[in-house]
């Protein structure tokens, strides 16, 4: 292992040399950017073994990926924003065809209203598309997530691809101390990939041919049922990265402070760095206020959420992003998942186009909801940060 | 928790500062994290950067609006931007001013280290880069760092980016403004600038993203707009326009990249120096040589 003090994209670009991917298109964007610089880089020195192809836009991208991960190699990938928007066409043909493709999103809004900063609406619709969906919170998980992202899309129970999202700025370009494993480390933990089938010309076959409804409810159903088996791999895939690595994520929710917890919030991303500060905080004014990291919007964890939310006197959701007319659709997965228990739930949108969530915001969010646990009134909807008279 | 906030010009290396110093923090065992703040950065803009610094795990991820340290790249900020918000008087400052501590004039007055970085920068490394001379300062200043590992940690980082050679140069500018820096406390006579902020509740906020110019006195909207970045008395060359040669081409216009030089209805331009970085390309693209670039900051 070797410590290293990296930005979030950098420590992206290692695991991605460690996993010995060999195709790697790529078309440059804002703040995905440092990725593909530092995999050129360790390319042209030698250090890696893969081909970086240089697309005219980001359609094309996942085209080639799809086309190399069909003919049987180890495919990444890395956009953002309006790239990831262009790719939309292209993401759907990873999943029905079970191509383990992995690709960053780093995640940053999309135009009109154009801005380079983070916000979770360019991903967010995107879960809808048939990619499994991580997000995660610095330096170290955005490494560790690649490999492991790796072992769960390339298991044959699954095949799926994955999209690791990280949060541009905040964390692509922060910089922090980050353990790479070494080498042999890895290898023993992500083996060469073996493609359950690859296009080969020596055994001619079709993909993506097109169904006609007979056939095609049958496919979803089967993706469907594979996107919910893939929760069990998810979790066995971090277990064993644990015992190897010495560090877990907590496979598709991590908790903080839960055990007698009455009140919590549901986050994902960096906000639930400086959440963690917060519940440390009222910890110490012996408030009872917990923190569900959620880290998998595809799958969706509803059974570990309904879990860990039981018992719990009211719940906060996070949106970094907004599903307009009112909620964010972070709430609305939670709220169908916690439907039925009873459960007061309030939804908090903040950070929208890369605006600081401070610590500020994040005590005014635990205070709507601890309030909420007494029993008092508040709003179920709650924007923070924002300036004007809430309606 | 230490909390330090940069602020230089763009082109200064303020993020590779705040990222060396982090670099720095860890090689001694601590943990530490630096960011950025991204704005719409040009050479000569305002910029800032962030580091914090601890013996535990770093659990947030916001921007610094209290630090106890603020790093001062480039003292012409201090009639521009209000850098020293936030900071109180047991806070300290690290400053490239040819001033010594009691000399210089924060607004606020507070344990101070200067040193003259901009001269040391142009002996070690022939360049305007001042970020590793003030790593040196800040060395000097608190216990944060030692020399000794700003040194490796610009070995690290510079090296690797860069090349030996100029992360020797670099590990001489720190060892220089070690050598050379002053402390002491500075004065707190001058009223801190105040930017003036359009911050529009949603309600107020023109529909759409169309903005007239009667919303905000230009077209930049918000922060990181070059409307609110003055570049102001930084640049160290100055278009001066011959009247008499210009033929009305408006190559200089069109190619300004800061969108400075104005366009009269007669086709003759002026120019908005508070704007202007003195980058010379309106002169190097005047056909009849109309526009000559005079040494140093003679007009704003």
């Amino acid at each position: 292992m070797v410590m290293k003090v990296l930005s979030a994209d950098h420590a992206v670009a290692w695991a991605v040399r460690r996993a010995k991917a060999e195709v790697i298109p790529a078309f440059p964007i804002t703040p995905q950017t440092l990725i593909m610089e530092l995999l050129a880089e360790f390319i042209a020195d030698g250090e890696m073994d893969a081909d970086l192809i240089t697309a005219e836009s980001e359609h094309s991208v996942m085209s080639i990926a799809v086309g190399a991960s069909a003919g049987g190699v180890r495919t990444f990938t890395a956009t953002a924003s309006q790239g990831l928007a262009l790719m939309h066409e292209m993401l759907y043909a990873a999943p029905q065809n079970r191509l383990p493709v992995v690709m960053v999103n780093v995640n940053r809004s999309l135009g009109a209203a154009a801005g380079i900063w983070v916000e979770h609406n360019d991903s967010m619709p995107e879960r809808e598309s048939g990619w499994l969906q991580v997000y995660v919170e610095d330096g170290q998980e955005a490494l560790d997530m690649v490999l492991q992202a790796y072992r769960i899309a390339e298991d044959e129970r699954v095949l799926l691809p994955i999209m690791v999202c990280l949060d541009g700025f905040i964390l692509s370009h922060t910089v922090e101390r980050v353990e790479v494993p070494e080498q042999e480390d890895v290898d023993a933990f992500l083996p060469r990939f073996k493609p359950a089938f690859a296009l080969d010309p020596e055994d001619p076959s079709t993909i993506n041919a097109i169904v006609p409804p007979e056939y095609a409810m049958e496919m979803r159903y089967q993706l469907d049922r594979t996107v919910e088996r893939s929760k069990m791999v998810i979790k066995e895939v971090d277990e064993e990265f644990k015992e190897r690595f010495g560090r877990g994520h907590g496979g598709l929710i991590d908790t903080y402070k839960m055990d007698d917890a009455d009140h919590a919030l549901i986050c994902l991303g960096t906000a639930t760095s400086t959440a963690r500060a917060i519940v440390d905080e009222l910890r110490s004014q012996g408030r009872k206020a917990g923190l569900i990291k959620l880290r998998f919007m595809r799958p969706f964890p509803h059974e570990e959420l309904r879990e860990v939310c039981s018992g719990l006197r009211a719940v906060g959701v996070f949106d970094r992003s907004i599903g307009f007319n009112r909620y964010g659709p972070v709430f609305t997965e939670v709220s169908s998942s916690l439907s039925g228990q009873g459960l007061k739930v309030t939804d908090h949108i903040g950070g929208l186009g890369g605006r600081d969530i401070t610590l500020r915001d994040m005590r005014d969010i635990y205070a709507i909801i601890g309030s909420d646990a007494e029993g008092k009134e508040v709003k179920r909807v709650n924007w923070h940060g924002l300036r004007g008279v809430q309606t | 928790m230490y909390e330090v906030r940069f602020h230089g010009r763009g082109g200064q290396g303020a993020v590779m500062a705040a990222q060396t110093l982090a670099e720095a923090a860890i090689l001694l065992g601590h943990h530490a994290q630096a960011f950025p703040y991204f704005g719409a950065e040009r050479r000569g803009a305002p910029v800032r950067a962030f580091a914090r610094i601890d013996d535990k795990r770093i659990s947030i991820k916001s921007q610094i609006y209290e630090p106890d340290m603020v790093v001062i790249l480039d003292e012409s900020l201090l009639e521009i931007d209000p850098v020293v918000d936030g900071l109180t008087e047991e806070g300290m400052a690290v400053v490239n001013t040819t001033k010594s501590p009691d000399e210089l004039d924060l607004g606020i007055s507070v344990r101070c280290a200067t040193v003259d970085a901009s001269s040391i920068a142009m002996e070690a490394i022939k360049a305007p880069a001042v970020n590793t001379a003030m790593l040196g300062a800040v060395a000097r200043m608190s216990d944060l760092v030692t020399l000794e590992t700003v040194k490796r940690a610009i070995e690290d980082r510079f090296g690797e980016k860069l090349g030996p050679r100029a992360a020797e140069a670099n590990i001489l500018a720190a060892e220089l403004a070690f050598e050379k820096t002053r402390t002491g406390i500075c004065k707190a006579d001058r009223t801190i600038f105040q930017k003036k902020v359009w911050l529009p509740t949603w309600e107020e906020l023109p529909t759409g993203t169309t903005v007239y110019p009667e919303h905000i006195d230009g077209v930049a909207v918000g922060p990181g707009g070059s409307m609110q970045n003055l570049t102001g008395t930084w640049r160290n060359a100055t278009p001066r326009y011959l009247k008499d040669k210009c033929i009305r081409c408006l190559r200089c216009w069109f190619c300004c990249p800061e969108g400075c030089i104005k366009r009269s209805e007669d086709d003759h331009v002026s120019w908005d120096y508070r704007y202007c970085k003195g980058c010379g390309i309106c002169s190097n693209v005047c056909p009849v040589n109309a526009i000559e670039m005079t040494r140093g900051v003679t007009e704003w």
